[in-house]
């Protein structure tokens, strides 16, 4: 159901036509490799391109064109999928048919967003000073407050330290200090050329024909002059020693985080077999995480595991109080163990199996849950279509999904608790 | 069951009002797999007082959450969780300030899945060991609010804007007043609130509703009980107790919450085209296309984390905004001059109506969400009117009456402002 067409070398135009929806979404990223000294520029040019174009001069002029297509929204996108850091715009807008009359929204949405990608005012061969200043004081606001939510500030701290020596470990919008450091030219001439360089994926989900949005797109593909230079190709987890860190905080809540890897990714066949795993073992009210450290401990309110497929990393966070560090940390291994052991019941796996398929299944019900899976599915490396990946899903065995347990060790460890620093 | 098509959403939604006093409402989409089921009862945490067959009640805050959480027991050792995830679907629950909604969302064995929604939810079964062992979860979860700035934020404005609502108590009461509750004092909440006469069935996808209102019946049963009824409010002034409110945390930088204070809707068709007003009033202030958004972002007042709306929660309602500046106070300070320029040179006729026309096309986009469809459509019930009538209510209103309600409104007097200041790094060397 997604066509695939090639517009010139390195962009990829992807559709899936859908005529259930009342809104079509479309988006437009560039594909990067993730380096320190550039995914701070990659995470602020599309809050500039947002900021005005030559045309629509400022954030009314924009918002105004949004409005007058029926409430149309533009949004910035800058994902990490593996060793990858993607950069660009999200278009939703209202679908053909609910217009008035004669009107369409499409057309004029495509060609709005072209000259957001390419009609930047410029001033002495950068972007206006004014735009770069302001949205680099909101870029700086959003990396720092991670911090107010306790648990995701703790999962990037555990992430950051296993994966120091990996591009995992890579904030996804850089560091404050990068972002403080740059200027208008520097920042332009980036763009420019990562918009020459690199690989560029479209996807578009809505009612129109591929064809239709293909010939849309023609404006923008003529006015990008290219020279395509290919991505690597995604990594496994790059091996460091693991450390055991806490810190301290003023929070009344404590935040454990623990990260296993394993040599299992998501270009790899036994990758279904860990997804049921991860499953089984903490993800979701049946998991063993929760039915035991919650529901038999009331260790915890909220605790889960989660894979990283593209790099075979397993994490467990809980939020407990400060003394319970310990024994949830054994609870938690005592359950991987069982894992391991083969300790695990037809009905969990049946239960995991249901779970994985029926997300798989509702994947399909909004535009942006189609875009949000393929997009990624495609960049991330994952081999297998959709059909043979739900096939797969539904062939694993309970000895497949133990050697899947059997192959995590346990790498580094993070807890936040209470008291001044 | 009364089916009605509205041709300019296309939509069509299904109705009924069973024996039992319970009512169904199913929103059928065609071609799609999944399937989401709300049992929602007009009951939250605000309603802690109430008679029952003559009696009166007084329940400890925080029971509303509690039930919700302790309503996955069921007898004999079953695991509701386990039952769902078996049938390949997920299960959940939540509880607001004046509802609480048990759901779940599935691609297949939809029928299945109805019926234990039904069953779990109309089968009362609390043993004092498993009401204990929820104490210590529901402490961690609320150790877990007071970390939240989010929550804190909101919790302190309610205080400061509230002199006498309930809603200045948090939904998940605080580790003293879970202590009192006990599996008596949850069995009094579901007998009180949980009979059919005070739920609503909300089903969105591609089911047969005849079939949902079917199942619904051989469940429940046909039996009209008692409703407990709710303890009338007190009445509210149109000030606040206090202007504003700061607390310190460990966060990045200083966060706010502001509010305006609204008299609360009521019921039926003329309360929900209030809260249409308000909807676009709220947009008009300072929606993301208003003169003062653009400015204050421009200015760096405000970040792209600012947005506000009307909110409206059974007798009480307020205009509100939110999000991250160095200057809380002179956000509040540019929005009180604003409204005075309102005021003097009202609002843009053209501008006007582009806002209707992106604020319309805006609802009708998020009806592709099954969530959001499913939330609106119960809250909408609860107020007594038909959430897929909003295009018609939309294009009636005038933009006078935008005016007229923000002159009203946005005033000194109905204002209070709540803060989340960082630690400074002074203090904590």
């Amino acid at each position: 159901m997604i066509k695939t067409i090639e517009l010139s070398p390195g962009i990829e135009l992807r559709c899936c036509r859908d005529s259930r929806f009342k809104q079509g979404c479309l988006s437009f990223q560039i594909v990067r490799p993730m380096l320190a000294d550039e995914n701070a520029m990659n995470a602020l040019v599309p809050s500039i391109l947002l900021r005005g174009t030559r045309r629509y001069g400022d954030l009314r002029a924009i918002t105004g064109r949004l409005d007058e297509l029926y409430g149309a929204a533009v949004s910035t996108i800058v994902r990490r999928v593996g060793d990858y850091q993607t950069t660009g715009l999200y278009c939703s807008f209202m679908d053909d048919r609910f217009a008035l009359p004669g009107d369409a929204v499409l057309e004029p949405m495509l060609a709005f967003l072209t000259e957001l990608l390419l009609d930047s005012p410029l001033e002495d061969g950068g972007f206006l000073p004014a735009f770069v200043e302001s949205e680099k004081k909101n870029l700086i606001a959003t990396i720092e407050s991670e911090l107010n939510d306790k648990r995701a500030y703790a999962m990037g701290k555990l992430l950051r330290t296993m994966c120091r020596e990996d591009a995992f470990g890579l904030p996804r919008l850089g560091e404050t200090a990068q972002v403080a450091a740059i200027d208008p030219v520097q920042l332009y001439t980036h763009y420019r050329k990562i918009l020459r360089e690199s690989q560029i994926q479209i996807f578009y989900v809505g009612s129109a024909e591929d064809r239709t949005v293909a010939e849309l797109l023609q404006p923008l593909l003529q006015r990008l002059e290219r020279s395509f230079v290919p991505l690597a190709p995604q990594t496994p987890f790059r091996p460091c020693q693991g450390v055991d860190t806490v810190e301290t905080m003023e929070v009344s809540q404590g935040k454990l985080c623990m990260g296993f890897t394993s040599p299992i990714t998501n270009r790899m066949k036994e990758f279904p077999a860990m997804q049921v795993l991860n499953t089984i073992f903490g993800s979701g009210m049946t998991s063993k995480l929760f039915l035991n450290i919650r529901e038999k401990m009331s260790l915890c309110y909220s605790i889960g595991s989660g894979y990283y497929g593209t790099k075979g990393i397993v994490t467990v966070s809980a939020g407990i109080d400060f003394d319970k560090e310990e024994v949830t940390r054994e609870a938690v291994l005592r359950q991987l163990q069982a894992c391991q052991e083969g300790d695990i019941s037809e009905e969990e796996l049946t239960a995991a199996r249901q779970a994985i398929l029926s997300s798989l299944r509702a994947v399909h019900d909004s535009p942006s849950g189609i875009e949000g899976y393929y997009a990624t599915a495609a960049l991330s490396g994952m081999g297998l279509a959709p059909a043979e990946y739900m096939a797969a899903v539904e062939a694993v065995t309970k000895a497949q999904v133990v050697a899947a347990a059997n192959s995590l060790r346990l790498h580094t460890t993070y807890f936040l608790k209470g008291g001044s620093q | 069951m009364n089916k009605i098509h509205y041709p300019e959403l296309d939509e069509t939604c299904y109705r009924e009002v069973l024996e039992n006093g319970l009512t169904v409402a199913v929103v059928k989409k065609s071609g799609f797999t999944k399937k989401l089921a709300y049992f929602v009862t007009d009951y939250g945490a605000i309603h802690t007082e109430f008679t029952l067959e003559g009696k009166q009640y007084q329940a400890p805050a925080g029971v509303a959450h509690y039930l919700e959480h302790k309503l996955f027991d069921m007898p004999e050792g079953r695991d509701v969780s386990a039952e769902f995830a078996s049938l390949g679907a997920m299960t959940n629950a939540f509880t607001s300030y004046d509802m609480t909604a048990y759901y779940f969302s599935c691609t297949e064995n939809f029928r299945d899945c109805l019926k234990l929604l039904l069953e779990f939810v109309s089968t009362p079964y609390f043993t004092e060991e498993s009401v204990e062992k929820e104490r210590g979860i529901i402490d961690q979860e609320i150790g877990m609010n007071q970390d939240a700035p989010d929550s804190v934020i909101f919790e302190n404005l309610m205080v400061s804007l509230y002199e006498n609502h309930p809603i200045r108590v948090p939904i998940l009461g605080d580790s003293e007043t879970i202590r009192q509750i006990t599996p008596e004092v949850l069995h009094t909440c579901h007998r009180a609130f949980y009979t059919p006469g005070n739920m609503l069935l909300c089903v969105i996808g591609d089911v047969d509703p005849e079939e949902v209102a079917a199942l619904a019946r051989q469940v429940l049963g046909s039996e009209q009980k008692a409703v407990g009824i709710k303890a009338p409010l007190r009445e509210e002034p149109m000030t606040c107790p206090r202007k504003e409110v700061t607390r310190v945390m460990e966060v990045a930088m200083p966060m706010f919450n502001l509010a305006f204070k609204c008299e609360p809707l009521g019921q039926g068709e003329e309360a929900i085209r209030q809260e249409m007003i308000a909807d676009l009033a709220a947009e008009t202030l300072f929606g993301e296309s208003s003169e003062l958004y653009l400015r204050l972002y421009e200015e760096g007042l405000i970040d792209s984390s600012f947005g506000g709306g009307f909110e409206t929660i059974d007798g009480c309602a307020m205009l509100m905004c939110s999000g991250d500046s160095d200057d809380p106070a002179a956000v509040r300070d540019a929005i009180l001059a604003q409204m005075d320029t309102i005021r003097t040179e009202g609002i843009d006729e053209a501008a006007f109506q582009r806002m209707k026309r992106s604020a319309l096309g805006r609802r009708i986009r998020s009806l592709d969400s099954f969530d959001a469809t499913v939330f609106r459509v119960c809250a909408y019930h609860f107020s007594g009117f038909d959430y897929f009538r909003f295009p018609e209510v939309y294009r009636d209103i005038q933009k006078e009456e935008i005016v007229a309600f923000l002159d009203r409104i946005v005033t000194e007097e109905r204002c209070s402002l709540s803060v989340i200041a960082p630690i400074s790094k002074e203090e904590v060397s």
